[in-house]
């Protein structure tokens, strides 16, 4: 394949230094206005956590199901003509039950603490509006489906990466954007626990799910889209 | 190149295959052929199964090691 046009070239520059200042000057400021300087430890801890899970899912199932345990990324593969729609839905519902089904064993081996903790749902922080909560989702996932594109849809990749490179960036977004909407990123992964602290009796953050439909949705097309016509990936990579 | 089995009996048989393991040369009826399955695509694909197999051929003691 031909070398990218210096337009595509420039485009994938801007995007790389973006998401290194965003993520790299962005933790600082996370951690001073959220935590004032400290007890950050915990986020990065759970953003290991969730880096390490979506890595050796990845490499234990990424060849069986494709591992996309998201619908952001599922829906951003069919847009793309990569998925098949006749798959879509039957994805979506399977991620959706892994997910309540994850959040209810964690109420089984933890008890109702868990639930009165909050079972790890995604809310907006403080002083986060409604809209800023759909743009850090959209922004967040945005990186997410990026890498995998990257790093894995684009045959060029070095093979054997993609979900170290992946788990590292869902980390990274955890770690900086987690106090301020909670870094899903995953419809599924706020659908969970949503819906089984609905059964016991907390229905207040319903209200908020449709934050974590469009972000990530939205996000992950555009970068599915922005990474197909910088790499070109679509169009064959040919334009001079 | 003369099948090594053979020759090894004393006969002379021209060979028509190498044993990809050990390069032993191999006449036809020494050489044993087995296909070996490939796999397409991968995360975040699932991966396919390849319509064509990719041939190989072994001697009898390699395919024997390798089964």
């Amino acid at each position: 394949m031909p070398q990218p046009t210096l337009m595509k070239r420039a485009i994938a520059e801007l995007i790389g230094t973006f998401v290194l200042v965003f993520l790299g000057t962005g933790s600082v400021v996370t951690s001073v206005v959220f935590f004032g300087g400290v007890e950050s430890a915990g986020l990065l801890l759970i953003g290991l956590s969730f880096g390490f899970a979506v890595m050796i899912m990845i490499y234990a199932f990424g060849h069986i199901s494709g591992t996309h345990i998201n619908p952001a990324v599922s829906i951003a593969l069919w847009a793309t003509g990569r998925f098949p729609s006749k798959d879509l839905m039957a994805y979506i519902v399977a991620q959706l039950i892994g997910a309540v089904a994850a959040s209810l064993v964690i109420v089984a081996i933890v008890g109702t603490r868990a639930v009165d903790a909050g079972l790890g749902h995604t809310m907006p922080g403080d002083g986060v509006n409604y809209w800023q909560a759909i743009l850090i989702e959209a922004v967040t996932t945005f990186f997410l489906v990026l890498v995998i594109w990257g790093a894995a849809v684009d045959k060029r990749a070095s093979a054997g990466f993609a979900g170290l490179a992946i788990g590292l960036v869902v980390t990274a977004d955890i770690i900086v954007t987690g106090p301020i909407a909670g870094a899903s990123m995953n419809p599924a992964r706020t659908f969970g626990p949503l819906l089984t602290e609905t059964f016991w009796g907390t229905t207040s953050g319903w209200e908020k799910f449709p934050i974590y439909i469009i972000g990530p949705i939205v996000g992950g097309l555009l970068a599915a889209f922005v990474y197909d016509y910088v790499a070109g990936l679509k169009s064959g990579g040919d334009e001079s | 190149m003369q099948c090594y089995v053979c020759a090894q009996s004393g006969v002379e048989t021209v060979a028509v295959g190498v044993c990809i393991v050990c390069g032993m040369g191999l006449c036809k009826d020494h050489a044993i052929r087995e296909d070996v399955e490939l796999w397409e695509g991968g995360y975040p694909f699932p991966s396919t199964k390849a319509k064509k197999k990719l041939p190989r051929i072994l001697c009898a003691e390699c395919a024997e090691v390798l089964t």
